[in-house]
């Protein structure tokens, strides 16, 4: 009897030293998940991060592009661009590269703190932190001209620090404060930046209009649909022939004008989609909710296609 | 004001749409001097607006974007029925005044 009641106390004692390995290994297991979350978001939010700073970027060629237009404007049309003005649109100009620099920055912490979250080799951890402190000193040459965007620039600073100081769930707090900022000052600023593309579409098409009329434009590409199939090249169009053109090409630059505001609006909402779903998503990870996403959302490449577009211009 | 921007650029794009025309209609040099006046403030403050983030709580902002809008219709039919030019430099003076202080109310 005696046996037997050591036997069964023995038998508790292993299931308790059983449970408790089981209890930690799900412990570990749970820290190893937000972990992978952590470091999920975090490259995630690169990406997005990365499309932000292109979708900037490809603005500012719209205004660089804007700016050499006024210029053509000038020249050929007498209308004047004053220094003064010319000033204001590179002022314009460094205001949008600051956005740009800032939202790059961001994507490059972010795919540090995702390379410190999931990595475990102190050689990648060194050569993250080296990398992070590089990018510190960049940032502090980037001037911040609204208040939005100094909130910005002390949270990606905190953001760092915390991920130096291997605080992985304040840096992701950090990171969601980085997330919301970011989509606020997008969503702030979104009529300014369609008012910059609208802008460009409606005074190209205006001097492209005037270029079409006073015959200064190669319309043969508009006979490819007729000529492609025979595998026939236009020659030079005779001038009869390019009057006659001339209202398909005027039609052309309005068919044109309409899709480049189209796509525009289409890569703006997609932007705003993304910041959001990804600020949706490091909250989650900020708050310990498990995140189940493992791609960047599926908005970004639509930005992409649109930036890549403008580089085209 | 959500459309101050939008407003002000109405009032450059149109203008910038009809420049070539207005030119062509004056008849004297200072018409000419003007027109091109005109269109330097129209593009400044456009470019102004840009520049700033705009606020949309100040009265005297939205009462100004109020007469702009106005103003515009008014520039664009006289501009369509092509009357008297120095009216229409006028009109376009008034339309392209209100976007400057605009513009300068804006700026911060």
């Amino acid at each position: 009897m005696k046996r037997s009641r050591m036997a069964i106390a023995k038998i508790r004692g292993q299931i308790r030293v059983i449970a408790s390995i089981f209890v930690c290994s799900l412990l570990l297991a749970a820290g190893c998940k937000t972990s992978e979350d952590a470091a999920s978001a975090a490259t995630q939010m690169s990406t997005t991060a990365k499309s932000l700073s292109d979708y900037y970027t490809a603005l500012n060629t719209i205004l660089a592009n804007t700016d050499q237009l006024y210029m053509l404007n000038e020249q050929i049309l007498a209308k004047p661009y004053t220094a003064e003005n010319r000033q204001l649109m590179k002022d314009n100009e460094a205001e949008l590269a600051k956005r740009a620099a800032l939202a790059a920055e961001f994507s490059t912490f972010a795919g540090e703190f995702a390379k410190l979250a999931g990595s475990t080799a102190s050689a990648d951890v060194a050569a993250s932190a080296n990398k992070l402190e590089t990018e510190v000193d960049t940032l502090a040459s980037v001037k911040a001209s609204t208040g939005e965007q100094n909130a910005l620039k002390t949270a990606l600073q905190i953001f760092v620090t915390a991920i130096q100081e291997h605080k992985e769930r304040e840096a992701a707090r950090a990171m969601d404060d980085i997330a919301k900022g970011l989509t606020a000052l997008f969503i702030k600023e979104g009529e300014v930046w369609n008012s910059v593309e609208t802008n460009y579409t409606r005074t190209a098409a205006v001097l492209a209009g005037y270029l079409v009329d006073h015959d200064a434009t190669d319309q043969s590409a508009l006979l490819k649909v007729a000529l492609d199939p025979f595998g026939l090249m236009p020659s030079v169009v005779a001038p009869e022939l390019r009057a006659a053109l001339a209202p398909l090409a005027k039609q052309q630059i309005a068919t044109r004008t309409a899709a480049l505001d189209a796509s525009y609006v289409t890569a703006t909402d997609n932007m705003t989609k993304s910041l959001q779903e990804m600020s949706k998503r490091i909250d989650a990870v900020a708050d310990d909710r498990p995140m189940a996403f493992r791609m960047p959302p599926a908005t970004v490449a639509n930005v992409e296609k649109w930036t890549t577009q403008v580089a085209s211009y | 004001m959500p459309d101050v921007l939008s407003t002000v650029q109405a009032t450059f794009n149109s203008l910038d749409a009809q420049y070539t025309l207005l030119l062509a209609a004056s008849t004297n040099p200072q018409q000419r001097t003007a027109l091109e006046n005109q269109y330097a403030v129209a593009q400044q403050a456009y470019q102004m607006c840009i520049g700033k983030t705009l606020s949309d709580d100040d009265p005297q902002v939205a009462a100004l974007s109020m007469q702009l809008k106005a103003t515009n219709l008014q520039v664009a039919q006289s501009v369509t029925e092509m009357g008297d030019i120095s009216k229409v430099i006028d009109t376009i003076t008034q339309a392209v005044t209100l976007a400057a202080k605009l513009a300068a109310k804006i700026a911060v």
